[in-house]
């Protein structure tokens, strides 16, 4: 018998309360990988769309919600002439329900711009020009909508017609429905109104001087922000709130993790009061009952660690693959956010058993003999 | 006082008070025990005889008087841990055997505290077990064991890190007259051949008969003693 046997046997004394403890961390730990996984899959899938399409400096209105607040299209022209601007592409870029899907991108792009570059055909065609009535759709767009070339689609009040399916390079172009500026601006009643520039600089452009370049459009339409690919997500509202109640939803869950543990710890050691002293009165040190006390909880967290990663990481794919999610996000379930999971529910059961350990570490052995 | 003047243990004036003193469980307590005695502490229920052995075994602080264990004061011991685990072994009126861990298993527990590795610690276990009878039981778990059976195991746990001192609380008070015997004339046997000293406290006159010498306790206070 070794010292962790004695630990497991602690466990093992309750086994319906252990498991509903594990539960209680598992199901936290499963939150914390679910949410922070897709919130850092959908950061990551934007990024990933906007270098798909060659976009260096994304500029947006300072305000919006998951989409950015539509702006005038002659912004264009007040930066166009900066220096190191290689190219702009205005885009309009809504969220919105497409038939039986309640979210889908609707991104509708300057005709002509870099932004159609990135496509690549896998069946069908592009639109013929800016005001041909159609469009494409991303791969997982088609398959989520059930539409192939040729289709009606039906977009608010307008009827277009699919004329080509496309590969665009990253999740969130393959997720969307992609057609012509002046088609959407129509369709959504805001003719000339835009929420996205991408601007492309010129090659050999430093990261310095794309960094300067945003700060001269921020002082060029003091109405717009100019950030770096990388930056876009950060200076999202939208994003920002996601995150925010991914990691507040995920706290949430790992204050309750910390409760659960906490309780059972505390009943163990008001139940092994006993014991406790038993082993005290036979030599045991208080240090090596404090060890056994938090051993047990930390082994507690390991354990609803390992099982929620496993419940968040198969939940999460689950998740995605739903005609709801599918295409907008590929959860980012990196090794790093899983070790990352386990240590948090390792911490938690340590520090969920330290306060028990301690009692229990403070009982007197004399108890021993007074117990009858 | 630092000397052992070739005592074991030595008690003068020692008191316990409870309850900021409205409880006098000693009231001023003196004996002196040699190495290889068996002695018992006989007396009626709540005398004080169960108190002085917690004072004794380390569990508990007096509030006044001294205690020596080989010439060191036990109140004052640096490792009180270190002295319950290797110089003392605790039999218990309940057994208070460890419901989760077999037989072996509960007599391996004391010797985490000395340095034995996991195999040593089962051969020790197996050894012990078999002394006091019960190599057949190693794998039972308490519930699945008599009372004389389970009392046997406490004795093995007792010796499991060679105790100088036994102390036994009642040890046969939990056990019907027949595994009573047994018990006792098994504590007895171990003790006689092993040359251990033994502090058996007991109300059972008869039980205290088969001890060396006999300290009577009523009140607080030891008020006789005999020698046999």
């Amino acid at each position: 018998m070794t010292f962790f046997t004695v630990v497991i046997r602690g466990l093992w004394r309750r086994p319906l309360r252990t498991g509903l403890t594990l539960a209680g961390i598992s199901i936290g730990i499963a939150a914390v990988v679910a949410l922070v996984g897709m919130s850092r899959g959908f950061e990551k899938g934007w990024q990933a769309g906007l270098k798909a399409r060659g976009t260096d400096i994304v500029v947006t209105s300072r305000e919006g919600s998951l989409t950015p607040k539509r702006f005038d299209a002659s912004v264009r022209d007040r930066i166009a002439s900066l220096p190191r601007i290689a190219a702009t592409c205005n885009i309009l870029v809504e969220v919105t329900s497409v038939e039986d899907s309640d979210l889908m991108i609707l991104s509708a792009r300057e005709w002509g711009c870099f932004a159609w570059n990135n496509l690549e055909l896998v069946s069908g065609r592009m639109p013929r020009d800016a005001v041909e009535e159609t469009v494409v759709l991303g791969q997982t767009a088609a398959e989520v909508l059930k539409k192939k070339v040729g289709d009606p689609i039906q977009i608010e009040t307008k009827q277009l017609t699919v004329v080509g399916i496309v590969k665009g390079g990253a999740l969130v172009e393959d997720g969307s429905v992609i057609l012509s500026l002046p088609l959407l601006q129509g369709i959504m009643g805001a003719p000339n109104r835009i929420n996205i520039i991408d601007v492309r600089v010129t090659p050999s452009t430093t990261e310095q001087q794309i960094k300067e370049l945003t700060r001269q459009i921020g002082q060029q339409v003091p109405e717009v922000r100019a950030v770096t690919v990388s930056e876009h997500l950060s200076h999202s509202e939208g994003f920002r709130l996601v995150k925010a109640m991914s990691w507040g939803t995920s706290l949430l869950a790992i204050l309750v993790g910390v409760l659960g543990v906490m309780n059972t710890m505390l009943m163990t050691v008001f139940e092994r009061t006993h014991e406790i002293c038993v082993l005290l009165a036979v030599g045991w040190t208080r240090g090596r009952i404090m060890r056994m006390i938090l051993y047990e909880s930390a082994l507690l967290g390991l354990l609803g660690g390992v099982v929620g990663v496993a419940i968040g990481a198969v939940g999460v794919k689950v998740l995605s693959a739903t005609p709801a999610i599918k295409g907008l996000l590929q959860p980012d379930l990196s090794i790093a956010l899983l070790g990352l999971s386990v240590v948090i529910a390792v911490a938690v059961g340590i520090s969920s058993g330290l306060y028990p350990a301690w009692r229990s570490s403070r009982l007197m052995p004399s108890l021993a003999l007074q117990a009858g | 006082m630092s000397a052992s003047n070739g005592f074991l243990l030595e008690a003068k004036n020692l008191t316990r008070e409870f309850d900021e003193g409205q409880v006098k469980a000693l009231r001023g307590v003196d004996f002196s025990i040699k190495e290889g005695e068996f002695v018992a502490i006989a007396g009626p229920s709540g005398c004080g005889k169960s108190t002085l052995l917690q004072l004794v075994g380390a569990l508990d602080q007096p509030t006044s008087g001294t205690l020596l264990y080989r010439g060191i004061s036990l109140p004052d011991h640096p490792n009180p841990a270190a002295y319950r685990a290797r110089e003392v072994g605790f039999i218990f009126q309940a057994f208070h055997l460890l419901p989760t861990f077999t037989a072996a298993e509960n007599v391996q527990i004391p010797m985490f505290e000395i340095d034995r590795s996991a195999s040593e610690r089962r051969d020790r276990a197996f050894e012990l077990l078999k002394l006091v009878g019960l190599d057949h039981r190693l794998d039972h778990f308490p519930s699945k064991l008599s009372g004389g059976e389970r009392q046997r195991v406490a004795i093995a746990r007792s010796l499991a890190n060679g105790p100088a001192l036994l102390l036994a609380d009642e040890p046969t008070g939990n056990l019907d007259s027949e595994n009573a015997q047994s018990v006792l004339n098994l504590l007895i046997r171990l003790q006689q051949e092993q040359g251990r000293t033994m502090v058996l406290v007991t109300h059972d006159a008869t039980i205290a008969e088969r001890a060396g010498r006999i300290l009577r306790m009523i009140d607080g206070r030891i008020v006789a003693e005999d020698k046999r």
